[in-house]
């Protein structure tokens, strides 16, 4: 017969390896048939799902972008982004600089196309301010540290490619000191007319 | 036999602990500790009714003050328990506002006919008052100690009407 010692050794065990357990899925919206892939590692819950270009139309249009500043940037592979540190155990921040994330296309590599250099490339008569200040905030921060009291975060994330390209992500979060990276294969941009129902 | 019995309930205990760790959430771990704690920057905003509130008109109170917008799906999910959270506190010398990011007085008196919320609703149309204060990400909830200091921060939606979470605030009274 087990001792409680050992009993208790086996449970701890158990219990550690759940917790530092990492995860990749990949599944689809049933009635949406838009995509959800998702990272579990290390304090980090990152769920990069799928946007459709007129999903991503309708919302700006509907904040006051032309249909040109629209189009353009329905068109470049946008991502609904749900971050959430899910460190409930070492009370340890994780901290996500999406200027050190790759996306990997055709054999090519390059940085996502951040909201400051959207920002950047739009004049002031073209994006009015009350649109460029639901963009800054409609989209994910550059830089965020999430606490292990529940902080969450969402945000679109646009990864600067055409309508139904595949492509490889290598995301980087430090969590607590540790550095980390994952990459997340054949991610695809949902083509264009694909409707979200 | 006692031993075993003794035995046994220990094993037991260890359980229930490793099952339902991961689902208590204590205040602590709801609402984040700033460190030190700083001013909060001070605002003037026009609520619906046209009137000016500044921060400086809560003063002596704690007052949770959300960042927020009709656009953003976790702000609308955590509306109701905030109104339901308001309630609660506001005959408790808690102040709460909510400060919208962006739009305008129409957009937000729509939203309100969908969510009924009877708290101020703040209007920061430039998006000046969102810039001082350290918003990331929407939304963000602060909560501000009676004396006018930022002293603790959730980003993201919560249920504020937790009576844990609500029992941080409490505290905060003088």
């Amino acid at each position: 017969m087990l001792s409680v010692n050992k009993v208790f050794t086996i449970l701890l065990l158990t219990f550690t390896s759940a917790v530092s357990v990492a995860s990749q899925t990949m599944t689809q919206n049933q009635d949406t048939k838009l995509i959800n892939w998702s990272l579990i590692e290390h304090g980090l819950h990152l769920q990069l799902i799928q946007r459709t270009p007129d999903q991503t139309r309708g919302f700006f249009l509907g904040r006051g972008f032309s249909n040109a500043v629209t189009n353009d940037i329905a068109t470049q592979c946008v991502f609904q982004t749900i971050v959430r540190n899910t460190d409930k155990y070492s009370g340890k921040a994780i901290t996500l600089p999406l200027p050190t994330w790759v996306v990997h296309y055709q054999n090519k590599s390059q940085p996502i196309k951040l909201k400051e250099k959207w920002d950047s490339q739009w004049s002031t008569s073209e994006v009015a301010m009350a649109s460029r200040l639901a963009f800054r905030w409609a989209t994910f921060p550059t830089q965020q540290t999430f606490e292990p009291s529940g902080d969450r975060n969402w945000g679109m994330i646009s990864m600067g490619l055409p309508p139904g390209a595949s492509f490889d992500l290598t995301v980087k979060w430090q969590h607590g000191d540790q550095n980390h990276s994952a990459t997340i294969k054949a991610m695809q941009c949902p083509a264009d007319g694909q409707n979200a129902k | 036999m006692v031993k075993m019995l003794n035995n046994y309930l220990k094993i037991n205990f260890c359980l229930l602990l490793i099952i339902f760790s991961p689902f208590v959430q204590s205040a602590e771990t709801l609402l984040t500790k700033i460190t030190p704690v700083r001013n909060a920057p001070e605002f003037s905003l026009q609520d619906l009714d046209g009137n000016i509130v500044k921060l400086s008109d809560f003063r002596g109170k704690p007052l949770i003050v959300n960042f927020w917008a009709t656009w953003c799906p976790p702000c609308r999910k955590e509306m109701p328990s905030m109104e339901r959270a308001w309630q609660i506190i506001k005959d408790q010398g808690i102040a709460m506002v909510a400060i919208n990011v962006g739009e305008d007085e129409d957009t937000v008196f729509t939203f309100t006919a969908d969510y009924p919320l009877s708290f101020p609703l703040l209007l920061d149309t430039t998006g000046s008052v969102t810039q001082r204060w350290p918003v990331v990400g929407l939304p963000t909830t602060f909560i501000v100690n009676p004396e006018g200091k930022i002293v603790y921060r959730a980003i993201g939606e919560r249920e504020w009407d937790m009576p844990e979470l609500l029992n941080v605030i409490r505290q905060l009274k003088k």
